[in-house]
């Protein structure tokens, strides 16, 4: 039993500094990187891009199962991009409610004969159909076969050499498509794949599928996952990207270049991580390969986007993610510690599997090693105490300097008592929202061994619509 | 143990409150520093009209002269002609073109880039030599905002080395190209000339910007290219003749829907239809029943337009998913 206890102690401790060592270098990189961005933006000729004959073309694609309640605002928004030349397809996925409805009186929609590629094999397309108003909009109509299926019907009716990927409840910002394909504008034969930042909706007031005034939510629910947002995007997937080892690019917001999603066979339907499963497979096709390649994270394109406000369903979310990450990382197994994969065998992926997968089991049976040590008069109080302290510590620190990150950076929140009101959720989600948080993905591990597949029910009060209820 | 405990929560502890602290400290001075510069923008609004306009202006103190210099910088990107002849003289006056032109120099990659940026900003022919020099610089910021400069500046004397950054993926891609087009005219003798190039990369750059700047005496060059040994070349002399819209190439451009490639196939069929001609109905018809969905689906879109009755006629008679497509959405159109 004592060598028991030891063992755990020993990798317990070694966990915790390694991890927060990462996290505290990766803060370092954000920095330097997120400053740099920054610059270089002031002379990137942003504008020249937008008028530019060689700004290639982007196909939208728009998975919706059961969006009725948003997703007349979230095209709405997409029809205002800046732009020169996009199309938008949006693919209704077997919606029971009222999807198809809204959109077909919201846009005047005519039936047409569409000729498919039929790169990916889906489920069957019913009909499809292009708006009077707006020719550039096409909406599929299909069987209902997940969001990946959705996903590569959409790829199969794109004309355009590039895709971006984007969540029906979500709001991109005037400028985000421009500047998510910045680095594929710059780049065109290097970068594969890129994806932008997604920040919290909840709060904010939204207009005629525009955010208008950025604001916190009042549910402390969200305003934890405003921070956390921060921690993961500004600084994990700007450290990620600068190692060039991004592994994720979110579901809400990825653009990627078409011929190579083709290429590896589209988004897979058999896991509900499809979006971390497409990157990586993108990463092992090139790397195979031995291409020269990119996959970057870009802080500045923003993706606006509902979260949970309440306990389930937030659990339930994590839960998918942890899932999708467990039998990404279950398929993709062959990359871990080997040479051929370079910095994402050898430290990307491993990673994940370490402190991401296997993170929450070790996190989660801590605490009653720690009691039971302590208990058994194994292990002194002052360093019970001490230990738990320099824990608490150092997350508030991480939380913190995300924060601080974001306020030196994009500054989105502008109301000082907001930032006030972030301070606080900075310091309070090292108590207990983490440990939650760690419970939720514990409890994936009993999905993944029921090898259960599906996304569980997903309430969506819609973002315009909320606005206008609250306003009205 | 006890004291590493210790001291790591002070240095923790102090750490968050230094961020704490940054974060008050940023936002009273971010605060402050915007008053300021919308004052001073309110103030020397007037001054930089009246130089737009081609008046002279007594000089600023050295403050206000940091914000009348960002001031006329935005203005210079809206101005042509005498206006920007006039910004371009006074930034020579007062200095701010030899300040920027030794910012060039400075060892801070970030300063050197915002120099070669702002001097394309102000219009004056006096950097170009030095942004040509930028091409060179180790950064790739640098060089970058040296190519978007010179094509701001019409520099063609630049034309060749921007060709050839914007093939070797020395600056941004885009950037380079759109420095390529902002010299216009200037530039079409060193396309002309890379035309012929050995680097297959050169050739598709060189006829792309053609096809873009050219005119329809460069149309037998284009022509020419469409035997290029590589088919990104073929593809891209397809493109070109298309959007020059070159009648006197269709044939040449008709013979390529049977290259063995498919996306030159694709690039032909757009190029018809760009350039019109029901001459070429029959062979876009044939390629639109093909396998090939892209070169099938363009083969469809230009039919819309080369020989729309028909289209018409074919979507009736079972001539395949594109055309059905294309006549479901010229319906729509119309």
């Amino acid at each position: 039993m004592t060598l028991a206890l030891q063992v755990t102690a020993v990798v317990a401790l070694l966990y915790f500094a390694v991890l927060n060592a990462i996290y505290l270098v990766f803060t370092g990189i954000a920095w330097r990187g997120v400053t740099h961005h920054l610059r270089a933006r002031a002379y990137a000729g942003e504008n020249e891009a937008f008028a530019s004959p060689l700004t290639p073309p982007i196909s939208i694609l728009l998975p919706a199962y059961n969006e009725a309640t948003g997703i007349v605002e979230s095209i709405r928004s997409l029809l205002t991009l800046r732009y020169p030349e996009i199309e938008i397809v949006v693919v209704n996925d077997g919606s029971t409610d009222g999807t198809m409805g809204s959109l077909v009186e919201a846009f005047d929609l005519v039936r047409i004969r569409k000729a498919l590629r039929e790169a990916v094999p889906t489920k069957p397309v019913r009909a499809a159909y292009v708006s009077r108003r707006h020719p550039e909009l096409l909406v599929l109509d299909k069987e209902n076969g997940g969001k990946a299926d959705a996903l590569n019907t959409g790829l199969s009716a794109a004309q355009y050499p590039y895709v971006c990927a984007i969540d029906a409840d979500a709001i991109l910002e005037e400028d985000a498509l421009m500047r998510v394909a910045k680095p594929m504008l710059d780049d065109p034969s290097l970068v594969a794949a890129t994806g932008g930042i997604v920040r919290i909706a909840n709060g904010c007031r939204v207009d005629h599928g525009r955010v208008v005034e950025v604001g916190l939510p009042r549910s402390p629910l969200a305003t934890l996952q405003v921070v956390e947002y921060f921690r993961a995007f500004l600084v994990g997937r700007m450290g990620w990207s600068s190692l060039r080892s991004l592994l994720i690019i979110s579901g809400a917001f990825g653009l990627f270049r078409r011929s190579l999603v083709e290429a590896v066979g589209g988004w897979r339907t058999e896991t509900v991580g499809e979006d971390i499963e497409l990157v990586v497979r993108l990463h092992r096709y090139l790397r195979d390969r031995g291409e020269e390649y990119r996959i970057d994270f870009v802080p500045d394109p923003v993706c606006w986007t509902e979260v949970p406000e309440d306990l389930r369903t937030l659990g339930r979310q994590r839960r998918r993610w942890q899932r999708g990450l467990g039998e990404t990382v279950w398929r993709h197994r062959g990359v871990f510690l080997r040479p051929r994969y370079g910095v994402i065998g050898f430290f990307g992926f491993p990673y994940f599997v370490i402190f991401e997968l296997f993170g929450p089991l070790i996190q989660i049976v801590g605490p009653p090693v720690t009691i039971y040590a302590y208990a058994t008069g194994r292990l002194s109080l002052p360093f019970l105490i001490g230990f738990l302290v320099v824990s608490l510590l150092l997350g508030v620190l991480l939380s913190v300097a995300a924060l601080a990150l974001e306020e030196f950076s994009f500054r989105r929140h502008p109301s000082t008592r907001d930032v006030v009101r972030l301070l606080v959720f900075s310091v309070a989600e090292n108590i207990g929202y983490r440990q939650l948080n760690d419970v939720w993905r514990l409890l994936a591990f009993v999905d993944l061994a029921r090898r259960r597949r599906t996304w569980g029910a997903q309430q969506r009060r819609g973002i315009g619509a909320r606005n206008s209820a609250s306003s009205g | 143990m006890q004291q590493l405990f210790a001291w790591s929560s002070v240095a923790l502890g102090g750490g968050s409150v230094t961020f704490v602290g940054l974060l008050v400290f940023r936002r009273i001075r971010l605060y402050r520093l915007e008053v300021e510069r919308q004052e001073a923008e309110r103030r020397l609004e007037p001054l930089a009209l009246a130089l737009v306009n081609g008046e002279e202006i007594e000089a600023v103190d050295a403050r206000d002269a940091g914000v009348l210099a960002g001031l006329l910088s935005r203005y210079a990107r809206q101005v042509t002609g005498d206006s920007s002849s006039a910004l371009a003289g006074y930034f020579e006056r007062s200095g701010g073109v030899e300040r920027e032109v030794a910012a060039l120099g400075d060892r801070r990659a970030w300063r050197r880039a915002a120099a070669a940026y702002l001097l394309g900003d102000m219009g004056s022919e006096w950097a170009v030599g030095a942004l040509r020099d930028a091409l060179c610089d180790g950064s790739r910021d640098v060089r970058t905002a040296a190519a978007r400069s010179l094509g701001r500046l019409r520099a063609s004397a630049a034309a060749e080395e921007l060709v050839g950054v914007f093939v070797t993926a020395e600056v941004a891609h885009g950037v380079a190209g759109q420095a390529l087009l902002g010299l216009g005219s200037a530039a079409l003798p060193a396309l002309r000339g890379l035309t012929g190039s050995d680097d297959p990369r050169l050739r598709e750059a060189a006829v792309e910007l053609l096809g873009l700047l050219g005119e329809a005496a460069d149309s037998p060059l284009l022509v020419a290219r469409l035997r290029d040994s590589a088919a990104e070349v073929r593809a891209s002399a397809a493109r070109a003749l298309g959007r020059l819209a070159a009648e006197d190439a269709a044939a040449a451009v008709r013979a390529a829907l049977d290259d063995r490639i498919p996306f030159v196939r694709a690039a032909a069929a757009r190029a018809l239809g760009e350039i019109g001609g029901r001459d070429a109905a029959p062979a876009l018809l044939a390629l639109a029943r093909s396998d090939h969905y892209d070169a099938a689906q363009a083969a469809a879109r230009a039919l819309v337009r080369v020989d729309p009755t028909l289209l018409a006629a074919a979507g009736h008679e079972g001539f395949g998913p594109h055309v059905s497509e294309a006549v479901d959405r010229a319906a729509i159109r119309s």
